[in-house]
């Protein structure tokens, strides 16, 4: 049954009911997933940046076409690496002996990284089952099935998000939120939230997508004034016209929830700042001030997405890809010194997620579509100062990649996604259901939680 | 309504009288209207002085918001926004230089080719200098020595998005399968990499056709004429990649001269299957129906591969056969409740705009970028988030009906609980008050305000080709009558009451799907 056929006045009891079953969790703390999608597909490269003498000489031939250590095509300067240079906590030795550094703007994420709340994933990307480059090759695509259109971003994007091409319903947030409606009592339909634009990534098989503005929700100003009957009666009639109906239930949901939703929110006092003229800070903010909420609305459980676009770096990459990571930076620091402020670091799991890696070969100035990327886990429960995952050579020819420094990912997303989906509650018999490949990964649990 | 934006008296008439192939010729026959480009001129948005005009994109908007809101030839515009959510080109992402310029430019493209071949177009675009700037074709540069590699942006898009699309289509649409049940893709990274060589070597023109350039005391570099986005793209052979192309199946040699490499690798993106299914479906979708039969599909696909005299890609033969196919012209029943779409946000506002008969105090249309979802449209043309427009071809909205019945709803990619609740109190804003200098007149209703009836029969025809239901209208009719209009009310009380009138209509989910 849809849930939306319901209407939003009718109780989620019908739906709960057969979902409870299903809920391995009885929820009694709080927790949230929160993910940042960086549009566009984020460069790894010159996010995680090889930093040690030998790498760093290799990275700039490559991106640079020259020796040197200045800035120079798109290689950053060593010089301005060495403030966020990376020493892991636990002494783990990298491939090659790699020393990372991150970008130059990354100053919050590196202090966070040295106070072991954020954690790095090397090379994760979508990944049917374990892939060697000899079965990227192989024409056998029965016995060596691979994701499909890797270098296309609305696909990479639905991919990533669902495990499904463009026209995915569900995505891997929702399914999560799925298990967990059972727990959020009167508001399950506060389970999952953007506060981005409409992402499939928090739509469940039963949990919708709430979507909220970075000022909270938007209240129908005609329905305070002399013409509220007339706009009520229009906006919430029913119609046997199934879009004309689903515009209905859509209007319905923003009246109904508004008024809670808001009263919510304004009961919470959030002092820290958050960084001005940034888009993603915004949404960022909305979604500390709703966790600071979580009691208030009664929810135990809730998976947020918010995003950042503007990563599609083909062109002018070293003065867009810095403007970009500040804004990350300012947004993500903020964000996680809010949930100090509100004493749910520990409850709280922010990670990021892109359409994917690019070359690290040059286009002169920009670098092009790629495959697998570095993501950043950030939370209090998260065992950070560590890498995890396998790092790839910094090479356009090694075995690692598959072509002009397009990582084949070492981890898939469904084992990334399946550590968090762990961690906030869901049982290893309930992955295959939110994470349909993970059965073909010897290891469900990358271990950054 | 799936023709333009709106209607007119003399549209009815002629429509009931000569019926829809004389009226589409009469369409056709019309000539283009004042350009975006000499809009942009005659406001003076190309004076290089201190004020900076040539690095502010606000006069893209103006310029957009003028030829949707004004002027006769809206066929030939609509037809130009549906190629735009196509072929994008977004003003935010013009960066530097000109982007009004180089918008406008990009936009008179489309208006000029909408009624001519797709062919001419894929090769007038491909050139053009905004385009160049967004998908990065300005500027490509060759493989080197050292690694460098030419940019795939164009070329890819350019067979994703504009011309062949990801899998192998039947006549109708339909996804061609494998022995395994599969789709069957394209094309290859290698078919990317290898097209990609195709299109190195371009960059502006800054100088035929009379461009200039001029020093200012105000700026470190001169300051360049508006020719830079007007020109199409130079082609610079030193720039051009030296390795033979391999894509699709067709060779092209390196001594092969790089405007007959261009011309051979969009021909064969021109004449591949796909090409004609491919747009065909995209075109009923973004005018008459999300979710056309294959039948449908192929009906336009085959006026695409053959207007009938042996001419592909003829454009006015794909808009007669969408806009004239029985699935179009059907008139809807109860039972067919998937049909139609849901009017994207800028067809909405534009439609009320000329219904309402706006009208600029200064001919400035100072109207920014409406897209913002909590305030405004969720929307605004030429102003999509990416490449991939504001939504989808294949959006399925989740947990819906829709999905449940396997169908897809673009428009609602960006239909969500805030943009329905900003888009009614914009809407609530801007019948009654307009934008800046931009006015509603009311001015065909103003004289029959006091006829409560008679207004809501006006606009519902207008609006929705008398489509609201009778409960609907009955709930306007009443709202309306507690403004106690009569022949002697002033008419600012008159315009309110219209502008109710609007809103309401406006706002009901009768209105918003398009049958």
């Amino acid at each position: 049954m849809q849930l939306s056929a319901l209407g939003v006045a009718t109780p989620l009891a019908i739906n709960l009911a057969a979902i409870g079953e299903a809920a391995a969790f009885d929820a009694t703390d709080y927790k949230a997933l929160v993910c940042v999608f960086l549009y566009g597909g984020n460069d790894y490269a010159n996010t995680v940046v090889p930093y040690d003498a030998a790498n760093y000489a290799k990275y700039h031939e490559i991106r640079a076409g020259v020796a040197g250590e200045d800035e120079a095509g798109i290689a950053l300067a060593r010089a301005d690496l060495t403030a966020t240079a990376l020493t892991p906590l636990d002494g783990a030795v990298l491939t090659d002996g790699l020393q990372y550094a991150l970008a130059p703007q990354l100053v919050g994420l590196k202090s966070l990284f040295d106070a072991g709340q954020l954690g790095i994933q090397l090379n994760v990307g979508p990944l049917i089952q374990p892939t060697t480059l000899a079965q990227y090759q192989s024409s056998d695509k029965v016995a060596n099935p691979l994701p499909p259109k890797i270098f296309s971003h609305n696909d990479q994007t639905s991919i990533w998000q669902s495990d499904g091409s463009e026209g995915s319903t569900n995505g891997w947030g929702g399914r999560l939120g799925d298990i967990a409606l059972a727990s959020n009592s009167s508001n399950a339909q506060l389970t999952c939230i953007s506060a981005s634009s409409n992402a499939v990534f928090v739509a469940g098989r039963d949990a919708l997508q709430y979507q909220i503005s970075p000022g909270g929700a938007i209240r129908i100003k005609a329905l305070d004034g002399p013409l509220r009957n007339a706009v009520n009666n229009i906006v919430t009639r029913s119609s046997t016209h199934v879009l004309e109906s689903e515009c209905t239930e859509v209007t319905r949901r923003s009246i109904d929830l508004e008024g809670s939703v808001n009263t919510a929110l304004a009961g919470v006092t959030l002092t820290r700042a958050f960084p001005t003229g940034n888009r993603l800070a915004r949404q960022m903010q909305v979604v500390a001030r709703l966790i600071g909420a979580n009691a208030a609305l009664g929810v135990k459980r809730q998976v947020f997405f918010v995003s950042l676009g503007g990563f599609d770096t083909h062109n002018s990459l070293m003065s867009r890809h810095q403007r970009l990571l500040t804004w990350l930076d300012g947004a993500m620091s903020a964000f996680y010194a809010a949930t100090v402020e509100l004493g749910v670091a520990n409850k709280v799991t922010t990670f990021t997620a892109s359409d994917f890696g690019r070359t690290l070969s040059s286009n002169s100035d920009g670098s092009d579509h790629g495959w697998g990327s570095h993501h950043f886990v950030m939370g209090g429960a998260v065992k950070g100062g560590r890498f995890y995952g396998t790092a790839p050579h910094v090479s356009i020819e090694t075995d690692d990649q598959v072509g002009q420094g397009r990582l084949l990912p070492t981890t898939a997303v469904d084992q990334f996604g399946a550590t968090l989906a762990q961690w906030f509650g869901c049982e290893p018999s309930e992955l295959p259901g939110i994470l349909p490949n993970i059965g073909n990964f010897s290891n469900a649990n990358v271990g950054f939680l | 309504m799936q023709a333009q934006f709106s209607v007119s008296d003399a549209d009815i008439t002629a429509l009931t009288s000569t019926g829809w192939l004389a009226w589409l010729q009469a369409r056709y026959d019309e000539p283009v209207g004042e350009t975006g480009v000499a809009w942009l001129n005659s406001q003076g948005h190309n004076a290089i002085t201190a004020e900076k005009r040539y690095r502010a994109r606000k006069f893209g908007d103006y310029m957009i918001w003028n030829q949707l809101l004004a002027g006769p030839d809206q066929m030939r515009k609509r037809m130009a926004l549906a190629l735009s959510e196509t072929f994008v080109v977004s003003l935010n992402s013009l960066e530097a230089i000109y982007p009004s310029y180089l918008i406008a430019a990009y936009w008179d493209v489309l208006t000029a080719h909408a009624f001519g071949n797709f062919r001419q177009l894929l090769e007038a675009l491909t050139l053009n200098a905004g385009m160049g700037a967004f998908l990065n074709t300005r500027g490509n540069l060759r493989e080197d020595s050292r690694g460098r590699q030419p940019d795939e942006n164009f070329a890819r898009e350019v067979m994703q998005l504009f011309t062949i699309g990801l899998y192998e289509l039947n006549p109708d649409g339909t996804h061609k399968l494998d022995a395994n049940s599969k789709p069957v893709e394209t094309y290859t990274q290698e078919d990317v990499t290898n097209l990609a060589r195709v299109f190195t070597g371009y960059e502006w023109d800054y100088l035929s056709n009379g461009g200039t350039s001029t020093p200012v005391t105000w700026e470190r570099n001169a300051i360049p004429s508006t020719h830079l986005a007007t020109n199409p793209m130079r082609f610079n052979s030193n720039n051009h990649s030296r390795v033979e192309v391999n894509f699709l199946g067709t060779k092209i040699t390196i001594t092969t001269p790089g405007a007959d490499a261009l011309h051979i690798a969009l021909d064969r993106l021109f004449y591949h299957d796909n090409t004609g299914p491919f747009f065909a479906r995209q075109m009923i979708q973004r005018l008459v129906t999300s979710n056309p039969t294959p039948e449908y599909v192929q009906r336009v696909a085959t006026v695409f591969g053959n207007n009938g005299s042996g001419v592909r890609g003829d454009l006015k033969a794909v808009w007669t056969a969408i806009l004239t196919d029985e699935e179009a012209r059907a008139m809807p029943t109860a039972a067919d409740t998937l049909f139609g779409k849901m009017r994207e946000p800028i067809v909405r506002f534009a439609q009320w705009a000329r219904t309402a008969e706006v009208a600029s105090s200064n001919g400035e249309y100072v109207i920014d970028d409406l897209s913002a979802p909590e305030t405004m449209l969720g929307q605004s043309p030429l102003q999509s988030p990416s490449v991939f427009n504001f939504f989808r071809p294949g959006y399925v909205p989740p947990n819906t009906a829709i999905a449940t019945a396997g169908k897809v709803a673009p428009e609602f990619q960006i239909h969500n609980e805030t943009s329905t609740a900003g888009y009614i109190n914009f809407m609530q804003r801007v019948t009654r008050n307009g934008i800046r200098d931009v006015k509603p007149s009311y001015a065909t209703l103003l004289p029959i305000a006091h006829d409560i009836p008679a207004v809501v029969d006006w606009l519902n025809l207008r609006l929705t080709a008398n489509q609201l239901t009778s409960q609907t209208l009955g709930v306007v009719r009443a709202a309306l009558r507690t403004f106690n209009i009569n022949a002697s009310s002033s008419s600012s009380e008159k315009h309110d009451m219209l502008a109710t009138a609007c809103f309401l209509i406006l706002i009901s989910p009768g209105y918003l799907v398009q049958k």
